[in-house]
Parts: C-alpha cells; sequence; structure tokens
C-alpha cells in the first residue's frame, strides 16, 4: 500500500493540580488528535442522524465509538483524517458500556495514529478539555474534523433515556460545560488541554429529570477493560444488573392484540424477527412481513425479541409508534399504532 | 405562552439535582421550550442563558479575581485581554431598524462610518436604519451595498468623520485551535449598546457551508465555538489581539431552536476585504462561477466533471477528466476547495487557472461570470415556524437576524431630512447615490485634463506606431474615429468600420482586438457618457497580468461592455477589457506612459493581451496628429481595399 500513516504517540505530561507547567501549544495537540478521529457514515432513519464519529484506537484500525442506531443500521464506512474511506465491520459492542468496537477493512500493512486509551486517567472537575468530532458533518474527505473546547464540570452518575430506553451505564460520566449533545458528535474524542485521551463523546440524550439536553463523555478509565476483552475477541459478559427483569408483553397478548408472532425467544438474544402476521391485525396494518427484522422502536435500538416486548409494553393505548425494520437487507420504515 | 413555561417550569421543580452535577440546572421541559423558541415574548428567558453560558466561558478562560498565587504572566494576559476588549468594542454597531423590531449586530471599518453586517440583518431594515455605539448614542445610517450570496452588507453610518473603527487581520493565518472573541449584540441585551462579549475557539477553517434552501453561501469561512446567537449577526470576530479577523453569521442550530450549539461560522475578513469596494460601488454584488464544474475523484484529485463550451476555461483548453492543480494561485486536494476559492472572489474578478491534461500543466486566467445576476435585493426565505424540520446532511443551518426587542429606542422615524439626498433607488442598485460619487470620482480628473483639447477629441486621431511583429520592427499608422479604426503598418493593415457589427476577421493579426478596443477608446474619451447607455462603477480588483490595484468602471455601448480600469494618481484608464460577443475571447488592452504634450492626452505605449499565453505585445505610440477632414475617410477606403485585394 502506498500510503504510510505515522503512529501517534501522546506525550504524557505529568498531571497534579500544583503543576504551573505551561501547557503545550494548542495547535500541536489539535493537529495530533484530529488524526485520531474518524468520520463515520451509514444509513439514516427517520430524524436520525447518517453520520458520526469514532476514535482510533490500535495502530491496526480499530475504532472505539458509541452503540447508537448508526452502528445498528449497518452498511457503515469511516473516513480517516487522510481521506482514506473504508468499509467498516463491527469486532464487538457492550450494552453496559453503550460502546461499540469498530475494525476498518484495511490492508494488513496499514497503519493509523491512535490514542492511548491505556493510559488514560482520570480528569479533574475544572479542567480545561477539548472534544473532537465531525459534529454537524461539517468536516468532508480529508477535511480536519472540528474541536470544541470547555470545562469538566463534574462526574456524575447520569439519569438519561428517552422513552423506555434507559441510558445503561451504571457508573460516573464527565458532564463537560462544552456543547458536544449535537448531531454527529457522539463517538468523538474527549481530551485535556495537553492531549491526553478521557473518554467518548456521548450520545444525544436528555436528562430524566430536568430533560435537558446533557453533554456528557464516558471516561476511557470506565471503558479500558471492556476495550481490552473486545480487541481479544472475546464478549463482553453483560453484568447481573442489566439482567432482564423488565416489564415486557406477553407472547400471547402480542399474537391477540398485536396479530404479531415473534421467533420464540430460546437464545439469550435472539433476533426480533416476525414469524408470522395476522391479516386485519395492527401489525398487517403497519405492512410488516414475515422474516421482517425489527430493528428500532422510534429511537430505541432493539436488539432482541426481549427488548422488542418491553418496548411495546412502554406505550399506550393508541399511539403511533415507528418500527425500522430490515428486509431483505434494505431499511424500511413503518408505523405501528398501538391496539 | 407565559403560562407554558410555567407549566415547564413544574418539570424541572422536581428532583432537579439527582445526578446530575453543577452543568444541571431547573429547565423547563425541552418539548415546551421548542414550542416556546417561536414565541417572541419569551425570548429574554434565553438571555438569560445566554448570560450564564457566557459565565461559564469567562470561568474558562482563567478569568476572575486576580490573585497573588497566580502565575504573573496568567495574570498579564489577561489584563492583556480585558485592554483588547476594551478597544475594540467601540467599532462595534448594533443595528436597529427605524422604529421596527429585531436587529442584528455589525462592525466599523473607517473613520468615515463604513460599517459591515450581514445581509440577513439589513435586508429586514430598509433604506435607512439605526445604529447604536457603545458610546450609548444611536446614529442614522444608510444602505450602502449588499451582497445577498455571501450574506455580506455594507452600511454607513452618518453624523459623524472620526467614527472608532476595527483593525483588519489576516483571517488566512487563522489556525483550528486560535482563541477569538466575538462580540455583537445577541438578544439585543444591552440598552446601552455595550457590545456583549463571547470567547471561543476556532473549531475549524476553509469550512463550507451549502446554500441549504437559499442563496447564501458561506464559503471559505472561519468555524468557531463561542456562543453565537441571534442578534450576533453582522457582528465582528477579533482574534485573540484584537485584529478583526470574520463576521459572524451564521450557525448550526438544531433541536434546541435558535441558540448557540458550539458551532458558528463566521465570514473571512478576506473575502469581506475582496468585497468591499464592489460593496461601496452601491451595487447589488454578486459571485461568480467558471463555467465547469468539479468533483473530487476517488484518488483524492479535483477533477473537472463538465465543461460547458460557451466558456472561456474551454476556449483556453479545459476538457472533461483534466485535474485542476491551483486556482487563483492556491492549491487544492477537493471539490470543497475549489468552491471555497471561486466563493471568495465577486463576479467579474479574473482569476489565475491550473490544470493538467495529457501534455502538461497549462496555466492561464479566466474571468468569472454572474452567478444569481440579482437585479433586486432577493427576499430572504421563509424562516422557520415553530418546530425544526427533519435533520439532513447539510442542513440544520439558519440564519436569525430577528430578535424581539422590548427596549429598542429608535421610534418610529421617517428618512432624516437632511439624509435623504443620500439614497438613490436604481434596479440593480442597493443604493446607485454611491455609485454617482464614484463615477464622479473616476471620470471627472479625466474630464479636466482633456477639456482643452475638446475639439480634437472629436476627430479623427492619427497615430505614428511602432511594433515589434514576428517579421521583425514595422513603423505605421494607428487611425482612430468613432465609428472607424484602421492600421496601416506592411503585412498588418487592416481596418474596421461600424463599432457595432464586430469581426474578428478584421482585426491585424497578433494584435487582435486592438482596432475595436481603440474605437471604444476613442468613444470613452469624448467624456460624454450620454454615449454609452450605461455607466456603472464597479469595485476593484488586481488587473491581470500584472496584479495592479485598480478600481473598475463598466461602460455598455450596445452589445459590447467595456471594463475600464483606473490606478490611483492616474487621470486615464491603465487599461480596458471589452467583450464584443457571447462566445468569443475579450479584447484586453492596456495603455503606459500617459502623455498629455501632443494635441490631446495619449498612452505612449498600447498593449495588446494574448488570452492563450497572458503575454503582452506593445505598441509604441512615437506621434499623434488629428485629422477632421477628408483625408482619414481616404485613409480607412486605402487600408480597406488592401484587405480585400
Amino acid at each position: 500500500m502506498r500510503l504510510l500513516c505515522v503512529v501517534f504517540l501522546i506525550v504524557l505530561v505529568p498531571g497534579g493540580a500544583s503543576s504551573v507547567a505551561e501547557p503545550p501549544d494548542i495547535h500541536d495537540v489539535v493537529e495530533a488528535q484530529q488524526e485520531t478521529v474518524v468520520k463515520l457514515f451509514g444509513a439514516g432513519v427517520g430524524n436520525l442522524d447518517s453520520y458520526g464519529s469514532g476514535v482510533l484506537i490500535s495502530e491496526q484500525g480499530h475504532v472505539a465509538t458509541v452503540w447508537n442506531h448508526l452502528i445498528n443500521t449497518g452498511f457503515l464506512t469511516a473516513v480517516v483524517a487522510d481521506g482514506r474511506r473504508y468499509t467498516v465491520q463491527v469486532v464487538g459492542t457492550s450494552l453496559e458500556h453503550d460502546l461499540a468496537i469498530l475494525k476498518l477493512n484495511s490492508d494488513d500493512d496499514e497503519t493509523f495514529s491512535f490514542v492511548d486509551w491505556k493510559a488514560s486517567d482520570e480528569a479533574l472537575t475544572g479542567e480545561t478539555v477539548l472534544a473532537f468530532s465531525n459534529v454537524y458533518h461539517v468536516a468532508t474527505g480529508n477535511e480536519p474534523v472540528s474541536v470544541v473546547h470547555g470545562v469538566i464540570a463534574g462526574k456524575s452518575l447520569l439519569k438519561a433515556g428517552f422513552g423506555r430506553w434507559q441510558f445503561p451505564i451504571s457508573t460516573p460520566v464527565y458532564i463537560l460545560d462544552a456543547v458536544t449533545n449535537n448531531s454527529g458528535a457522539a463517538g468523538g474524542l474527549l481530551t485535556s488541554q495537553d492531549g491526553r485521551p478521557l473518554g467518548l463523546l456521548g450520545r444525544e440524550i436528555r436528562h430524566r429529570d430536568t430533560d435537558m439536553w446533557v453533554n456528557y463523555a464516558v471516561p476511557f478509565t470506565t471503558l479500558q477493560p471492556a476495550i481490552t476483552t473486545m480487541l481479544a475477541g472475546r464478549r463482553v459478559q453483560p453484568s447481573a444488573a442489566t439482567g432482564d427483569d423488565r416489564k415486557m408483553l406477553s407472547d400471547r397478548v402480542l399474537t391477540s392484540a398485536f396479530g404479531l408472532t415473534l421467533l420464540p425467544g430460546v437464545l439469550k438474544r435472539t433476533p426480533a424477527y416476525v414469524d408470522r402476521v395476522i391479516p386485519d391485525s395492527p401489525a398487517a396494518a403497519a405492512g410488516l412481513q414475515r422474516g421482517d427484522l425489527v430493528l428500532m422502536v422510534n429511537e430505541d435500538v432493539i436488539q432482541s425479541v426481549n427488548d422488542l416486548r418491553a418496548s411495546l409494553a412502554g406505550f399506550r393505548r393508541g399511539q403511533r409508534v415507528t418500527l425500522t425494520l430490515n428486509r431483505n437487507n434494505s431499511l424500511q420504515v413503518t408505523e405501528l399504532r398501538i391496539p | 405562552m407565559m403560562q407554558q413555561f410555567s407549566a415547564g417550569s413544574e418539570v424541572g421543580d422536581s428532583d432537579s439535582n439527582s445526578g446530575a452535577g453543577p452543568a444541571m440546572r431547573p429547565m423547563p421541559s425541552p418539548g415546551r421550550r421548542r414550542s416556546l423558541l417561536s414565541g417572541r415574548n419569551t425570548r429574554p428567558v434565553f438571555g438569560v442563558v445566554l448570560l450564564w453560558l457566557a459565565v461559564c466561558l469567562v470561568v474558562w478562560s482563567g478569568s476572575g479575581p486576580a490573585t497573588a498565587d497566580l502565575p504573573e504572566s496568567l495574570v498579564a494576559r489577561q489584563q492583556q485581554r480585558i485592554q483588547t476588549i476594551e478597544r475594540i468594542s467601540p467599532s462595534v454597531v448594533c443595528v436597529m431598524p427605524p422604529g421596527g423590531q429585531g436587529g442584528g449586530s455589525g462592525v466599523l471599518i473607517s473613520a468615515d462610518g463604513y460599517a459591515i453586517s450581514n445581509y440577513h440583518v439589513t435586508s429586514g431594515s430598509g433604506d435607512f436604519m439605526k445604529c447604536g455605539l457603545n458610546d450609548g448614542k444611536v446614529y442614522d445610517a444608510v444602505i450602502v451595498g449588499i451582497d445577498p450570496t455571501g450574506d455580506v452588507a455594507l452600511i454607513r453610518l452618518l453624523g459623524r468623520d472620526d467614527f472608532p473603527f476595527c483593525t483588519p487581520g489576516n483571517s488566512d493565518l487563522v489556525r483550528t485551535g486560535d482563541e477569538v472573541i466575538a462580540l455583537g449584540n445577541p438578544f439585543l441585551l444591552a440598552s446601552d449598546y455595550t457590545p456583549t462579549v463571547t470567547c471561543g475557539i476556532v473549531s475549524g477553517v476553509h469550512r463550507y457551508q451549502y446554500p441549504a434552501g437559499t442563496f447564501l453561501e458561506y464559503t471559505d469561512c472561519i468555524q468557531i465555538d463561542a456562543s453565537i446567537n441571534p442578534g450576533n449577526s453582522g457582528g465582528p470576530l477579533f482574534d485573540i489581539d484584537g485584529n478583526w479577523i470574520g463576521i459572524n453569521g451564521r450557525a448550526s442550530f438544531e433541536k434546541r431552536g435558535r441558540i448557540n450549539t458550539g458551532a458558528a461560522y463566521a465570514i473571512s475578513v478576506r473575502q469581506v476585504l475582496l468585497f468591499i469596494d464592489h460593496l461601496k460601488s452601491g451595487r447589488i454584488v454578486d459571485h461568480g462561477r467558471v463555467g465547469f464544474t468539479v468533483r473530487t475523484s476517488p484518488e483524492g484529485l479535483v477533477e473537472v466533471e463538465q465543461v460547458s463550451q460557451l466558456s472561456e476555461a474551454w476556449r483556453r483548453g479545459l476538457r472533461q477528466g483534466d485535474e485542476i492543480v491551483s486556482f487563483a494561485g492556491r492549491s487544492l486536494s477537493s471539490a470543497n476547495d475549489f468552491k471555497n476559492i471561486l466563493g471568495i472572489f465577486p463576479e467579474g474578478t479574473r482569476l489565475p487557472l491550473a490544470w493538467r491534461d495529457s501534455e502538461g500543466v497549462r496555466r492561464v486566467t479566466v474571468r468569472l461570470q454572474p452567478l444569481h445576476g440579482f437585479d433586486e435585493a432577493p427576499p430572504l426565505p421563509q424562516e422557520r415556524q415553530s418546530e425544526p424540520e427533519p435533520r439532513r446532511p447539510g442542513d440544520g443551518d439558519e440564519q436569525d437576524p430577528e430578535d424581539q426587542s422590548e427596549k429598542n429606542p429608535a421610534e418610529k422615524d421617517p428618512v432624516p431630512d437632511q439624509y435623504a439626498h443620500l439614497f438613490e433607488r436604481r434596479k440593480g442598485f442597493a443604493n446607485y447615490y454611491f455609485n454617482r460619487q464614484h463615477q464622479d470620482r473616476l471620470l471627472k480628473p479625466m474630464a479636466a485634463q482633456t477639456s482643452a483639447s475638446a475639439k480634437d477629441q472629436r476627430g479623427r486621431w492619427l497615430l505614428q506606431v511602432k511594433l515589434e511583429t514576428e517579421a521583425g520592427p514595422k513603423t505605421g499608422e494607428l487611425g482612430i474615429g468613432s465609428d472607424a479604426a484602421w492600421l496601416q503598418v506592411d503585412g498588418l493593415n487592416s481596418a474596421l468600420q461600424s463599432r457595432t457589427d464586430y469581426d474578428p476577421q478584421n482585426e491585424p493579426v497578433e494584435f487582435s482586438g486592438l482596432l475595436a478596443g481603440m474605437m471604444q477608446w476613442h468613444r470613452m474619451s469624448q467624456n460624454d457618457q450620454t454615449l454609452f447607455s450605461e455607466t456603472v462603477y464597479h469595485g476593484s480588483e488586481n488587473l491581470l497580468p500584472s496584479g495592479d490595484h485598480v478600481d473598475v468602471l463598466i461602460t455598455q455601448d450596445g452589445v459590447i461592455t467595456s471594463r475600464w480600469y483606473f490606478q490611483a494618481d492616474v487621470p486615464w484608464p491603465v487599461g480596458v477589457d471589452i467583450h464584443l460577443s457571447a462566445g468569443e475571447d475579450e479584447v484586453r488592452l492596456r495603455f503606459r506612459d500617459w502623455r498629455i504634450d501632443g494635441p490631446l492626452p495619449c498612452p505612449g505605449k498600447i498593449g495588446v493581451v494574448d488570452s492563450d499565453t497572458e503575454q503582452i505585445r506593445w505598441i509604441g505610440v512615437e506621434s499623434v496628429r488629428v485629422s477632421v477632414g477628408e483625408e482619414a475617410g481616404a485613409a480607412v477606403s486605402q487600408s480597406r481595399s488592401e484587405v480585400s485585394s
């Protein structure tokens, strides 16, 4: 391969609040970190974006990003800083870290700049930070991603989500005084002013109580075990806390009221495939067909039949929900009235 | 509306602090907030939010009371920043329509009151507006020129000749990560017109922002994370040293409604300065197109997609698949780069273009043709109502000049009597008054120099010329009249009769365009603008191939369009480029060494630019005679018979 990439090594500056050493020049930090952020492009659904951000975490081209709709809808490509474009495969995902690890389908001898996530340490509240992402899809091709500045406002448990979907990370995250809760920013990189990698920028969600959009990032220190496990090719086992104790529609109600039968949930995560649709039922009115794979209900990602049964249980009679389906490898969007 | 707000507040009252950290505040439900944004009466609430954000920004930037244990360098830097803000604040303008609601910002660029703002700010403000400065005073202002595509407007504040003004910096040197300071009047908060200050960093440079359903196109702009909100539009962006580097005009707004999202865009000062004399012309200024399209090839090259056969680039030899190497002297690596370069130049500018084809690299120049050709100030797209549209790539951008202003003191005020003469309405112009001033500036010195020889000006001129031809040096006569021109030089004999019936075949080889050009010069030197159907001051540009900075005056003679170039301190034009008919190359003449010792002012040298090579062939003028009799007519018929033989 004709292209070579210089591996970027993080220069660790001895930290500590008492240090008054001049930080490195911000331009150098910005240029180095922009090299490690990739632009992700997939399929947008409804009012969800078709673009996002990710962070290179290995020389071979592994990318960490938020496990959001973009990952689930497939057809993902990544554009690295110099404009090279790759198809992408999903190496692993972790629900309780809200994390997906991708691998660029690159040639064996290609190398990439990456962040030293293993060496990441805790950031202090009040510390100045930089956030790198392809927010609003402003940068295309080899154009550098955007950078905004801010402050770590705190480190806190986050009570957030929408509809039935609960923010899955049960450990504290960085709350940012910087507007990072924007289209395309999720999966971007948070660093300190001197370039220490701190975390992955979070998704677009609102706080449960205040309904405000929350600017947050998940610390690399939280993600480290999961990233290590997935890079080793193993699956991240969900902890007991995220086990299925959700309120779910029974299969009987699903069939009698919705006119919908799913594949039997024999596996821990049986995909939400439609097995049968009863004529003249709400499911039939929504155009569902045997073999459809339900990917999302509104903006909730559906990963299993249980997810779907739990999600549908969260709506009231008469409400209309948007279903995103995979039918013969193409995305379909349809509307279902809750009976 | 207020009812909705209280309902929203209740939501915020419940358990507002649970695990949210200090960034969380009880706020009304965003679902409500979005609908509230369409309600004008509630805007002050968002001002409070903004203030709170601004406080956060100041905290970040290390402000606050200086204490003994802070490093001296930090304290000094902070002091410097405070002084810088004090120094630049007086140049910031609060632009308000007379008696109306809303408004925006602007920045003064010269002591005589010229100020830059956004087109989307002034377009709703009428021909005269009110402007507040940080001295607390309100000044009258008049519209001067507009650039709807670039979203720039030039206004002139009136009543003083010692206005404070800003110092432009070099926006090409701005780097991602630079600290920047934005000044303006978000939400029209300051009743005394003291501008609001927000700080941030440069998030990206050379950004391209699609027109997105409108004609407003932001090219080569500066992306910043300083808070930009409704009312900031048209206000200046400064670097940390207080140099003016941009005009804050656009932001990516989305789910929060029209408030800061950390992604705003400033028009570069470089673009503003390239347009400034065009704007001073009082015209509706246009951007340009090149007559071909480009795309980024999979290999990362900028490739020609399609070329119009009527374009100058086509005549120079550009074809589909050729690789664009540089444009306007800048190298490029993507189609966006090309659009960024194209977008910062006014229509009519001639720019260097280089491409690679199978035979190597070709370097030529092309003139930008009009992009929109607005005759009237175009209306802005309908403002988005209440809920944001579903997002699309390249969408989510909105300009918003309007803001509720309860403290706007500019009362309903008709056009001030003493300034009424400063505005003249005319098709194609924002304010024709200013164009007339510049026509007079350029044409009066020429008229003054030639008034003594008025009779000779009208006669037929016989120039003894000396020229270098491919067959060696030659001498002969160049004759020029109002409706005929001829060259009597051995081997180059040629003649044109009738200005309007042009055939390039009748021009002398090696000096094609000379005769048609000189006939226009004869007409121009009559000092009678009624001989032209239109005379317009166009602006300024760098004249190619010399690169000299010149003023441009355009005359229209039937279908013949002539661009006359004037340089400071030379009363006569230093050149003219003449467009004779569609699909034909321009005639490009250059004049040097003007002499006034003969019967009439005459250039010592006349140059003909070869558009294929950008080389100038010079003709030396040895002496000038004027004929008012039959003699010249005889010469014409003689030349014509030679041509036909």
